[in-house]
């Protein structure tokens, strides 16, 4: 009954025409930065940080939500039709959504597409709702051992599922939580790593790293290849699956939307590993995986279900913990931060509009996709044809505008320009950003709870495995980090290993 | 991989270079780490999880030189391959103009031939979409930040915008 009311007054909040036009304002643009390729919703949410200032943080944070889930139904778009994904979680759309477009099934391919999409968005909506709440008040009992631990935790997930050698993602790790400590020093206030620049006493901007890790890298890395588009010149038609396609993607989009919202509450998880995960598991159970990479729509069902759902899931540790289990959530994080709030198991009570109002703008904001993404597909493939190489420089002079709109200090863009030529180096060799990047936003809460739980405890490193939380979450964290030495896990983690890039 | 893209010993192994990129960076850290004191394991100091995070740093940077060395890996020249390498170091180059001009010149000033030289120079568009969208893109984004958000970029030594 409770969960009742807060809802209702949840769309309370959502319905003030103001944050139904941030809404619309933020799924319109999550929807346009999933079609676009080139530009993901990491670059979107970190170029229009600085403007949510302008309003209040519910409107704020409802866009930045909107540019999320919008940009899971935008990508599959430029998936079906492109055989280019639009952002990383709609990668394995291409594989049978572009092939049921190439056999003039475009239509259906999209219509399941955005139909298990809003499916997915909103049972991990209601799922979002019920769990949330208890699990807040679960955590309050949360010490800094247990944070600490849970922190450990979600960097080694997403090491674990990051592209290539693991090695190589726990340097960017370490690198991040170097970066991150950047600045005055929270308990003694001693400036460290600032080379004597009043700029860096602050820290580093998340924006201007944000920006030149994902922006201005994937430029450059895409300037390097001529980007050819074999876009469906066919009219689409039929948008709406028939019955035949209904029954066979009920239950890729049941189980791809369980599948997603549990892997989208993990630390390190995402989106981009439950699309993944469920495109293997459909092709597992069907009784004719052959058809998987021909054509078969419940290789579209699942993993859009999937990666709509886990973005949903993603919202509960960020909003229960205040821990962001993925670099997505580390922006909105930063701008939870922006507007002075701290998410965390307090919020849900201190906060009710917020968070309530938060929900309810998903649920909204999932119909208006429905809407953008199915009567209004002609426009976005209209868009499709927008040449990359007039593109790119708008998309640097946004990227200029917004990292120096987030701080008013040049020294940001310089900033954003260097790593944008670091994330292009180490993308070449191999490294990837988005460990660093996670590792950038948790360094400084992960290097003030290991402080907190050594002086409460005297120095006693046994207060992180006396606690059972803090010890599930350390000895979780051990497994994956030596499991990739036994060569059947490091197997399995090859199959599953993700570029969560743009 | 064949011989060329995968070597094992050779000082162009991409691997080697960023393992060792990886090491010097953890030695710094450890070094920064040290010199802001380290305090004790009851009351750890700025420098604690700098100089341990250091040494993080180094042994993965040496697993990765490890790993370099025995099974080998791809060269400098293979990452680059078949890729139009003077593209991505062009827009550098006026990126690195661009952040040098910003302050001195202004927004207006250092965009629009930042804007035109990207249009030109990378693939180039046509001169009559390039000139008017150089213009235009950087004079709307100056004319929305100043009268609508109240955000005032850089105006530069003529105090132009």
């Amino acid at each position: 009954m409770d969960t009742l009311v807060n809802v209702a007054h949840g769309l309370g909040v959502a319905l003030l025409p103001v944050n139904l036009l941030y809404c619309f304002i933020g799924v319109f643009i999550g929807t346009l930065v999933g079609v676009l390729p080139g530009i993901g919703p990491i670059s979107a949410m970190s170029l229009l940080l600085p403007v949510t200032l302008s309003g209040t943080p519910e409107s704020g944070i409802i866009m930045m939500a909107g540019i999320y889930y919008g940009s899971m139904y935008g990508g599959s778009t430029t998936s079906i039709l492109v055989n280019i994904p639009g952002e990383a979680a709609s990668v394995v759309t291409c594989i049978d959504g572009h092939q049921m477009a190439k056999q003039g099934r475009a239509g259906p391919a999209l219509g399941i597409s955005a139909f298990g999409s809003f499916i997915a968005g909103t049972f991990s909506l209601v799922a979002l709702m019920l769990v949330a709440p208890s699990l807040a008040s679960v955590a309050i009992a949360f010490g800094p051992a247990e944070y600490f631990s849970l922190m450990v935790l979600g960097l080694v997930v997403l090491t674990f599922l990051t592209q290539g050698s693991m090695a190589k993602a726990l340097l960017m790790a370490c690198i991040g939580v170097v970066l991150g400590l950047v600045g005055l020093d929270s308990i003694t206030a001693q400036p460290r790593l600032t080379f004597g620049r009043i700029e860096l006493i602050d820290g580093i901007g998340l924006v201007p790293v944000v920006m030149g890790l994902f922006g201005v890298a994937e430029v450059l890395l895409n300037t390097e290849q001529a980007i050819k588009r074999d876009i469906i010149k066919t009219k689409i038609t039929q948008l709406l699956p028939s019955r035949e396609d209904w029954k066979a993607s009920s239950g890729p989009v049941a189980r791809g939307t369980v599948l997603g919202f549990f892997l989208g509450i993990l630390p390190g998880g995402g989106a981009v590993v439950a699309s993944f995960a469920s495109y293997a598991l459909e092709k597992r159970l069907s009784k004719h995986p052959e058809r998987f990479g021909h054509g078969a729509i419940e290789g579209v069902a699942g993993p859009e279900s999937a990666n709509n759902s886990a973005a949903g899931g993603a919202f509960i540790p960020l909003m229960t913990l205040g821990i962001p289990p993925n670099v997505v959530m580390a922006l909105l994080l930063g701008a939870f931060v922006i507007h002075g709030l701290q998410p965390g198991p307090l919020m849900i009570s201190q906060n009710p509009t917020l968070f309530w109002g938060i929900v309810a703008s998903m649920y909204i904001g999932n119909l208006m996709l429905l809407v953008l993404n199915l009567p209004m597909i002609g426009m976005w493939v209209q868009l499709l044809r927008l040449p990359y190489n007039v593109l790119f420089p708008l998309i640097i002079l946004f990227t200029i505008i917004g990292v120096y709109c987030s701080s008013n200090n040049v020294f940001d863009v310089h900033v954003m320009i260097a790593f944008g030529v670091i994330g292009y180096f180490m993308r070449k060799l191999g490294y990837e950003p988005a460990p660093l990047v996670l590792a950038f936003v948790l360094g400084p809460m992960l290097e003030n709870n290991l402080r907190k739980s050594l002086i409460l405890s005297q120095g006693d490193l046994m207060t992180f495995v006396e606690r059972p939380i803090s010890a599930i979450c350390l000895a979780f964290a051990l497994v994956l980090l030596v499991g990739p030495l036994l060569p059947s896990l490091r197997r399995k983690r090859e199959l599953v290993a993700l570029d969560e890039g743009a | 991989m064949n011989n060329n893209t995968n070597v094992k010993l050779r000082l162009n192994n991409s691997e080697l270079w960023g393992g060792l990129i990886g090491l010097s960076l953890g030695g710094f850290v450890i070094w920064s780490g040290l010199k802001l004191k380290l305090g004790t394991i009851n009351d750890p100091g700025s420098g604690y999880v700098l100089f341990y995070t250091g040494i993080l740093m180094c042994v993965f940077a040496i697993s990765i030189i490890l790993a370099a060395i025995t099974e080998g890996g791809p060269t400098f020249a293979s990452r680059w391959e078949n890729a139009r390498w003077g593209k991505p170091v062009l827009v550098i180059v006026c990126l690195a103009a661009f952040a040098f001009a910003l302050e001195p010149l202004g927004f207006l000033l250092s965009a629009i031939p930042l804007m035109l030289l990207l249009l030109r120079v990378i693939d180039p568009v046509r001169w009559s979409l390039a000139i008017p969208l150089s213009i235009l893109a950087p004079l709307g984004m100056w004319w929305v930040l100043k009268h609508l958000l109240a955000i005032q970029l850089p105006s530069g030594m003529f105090e132009i915008g």
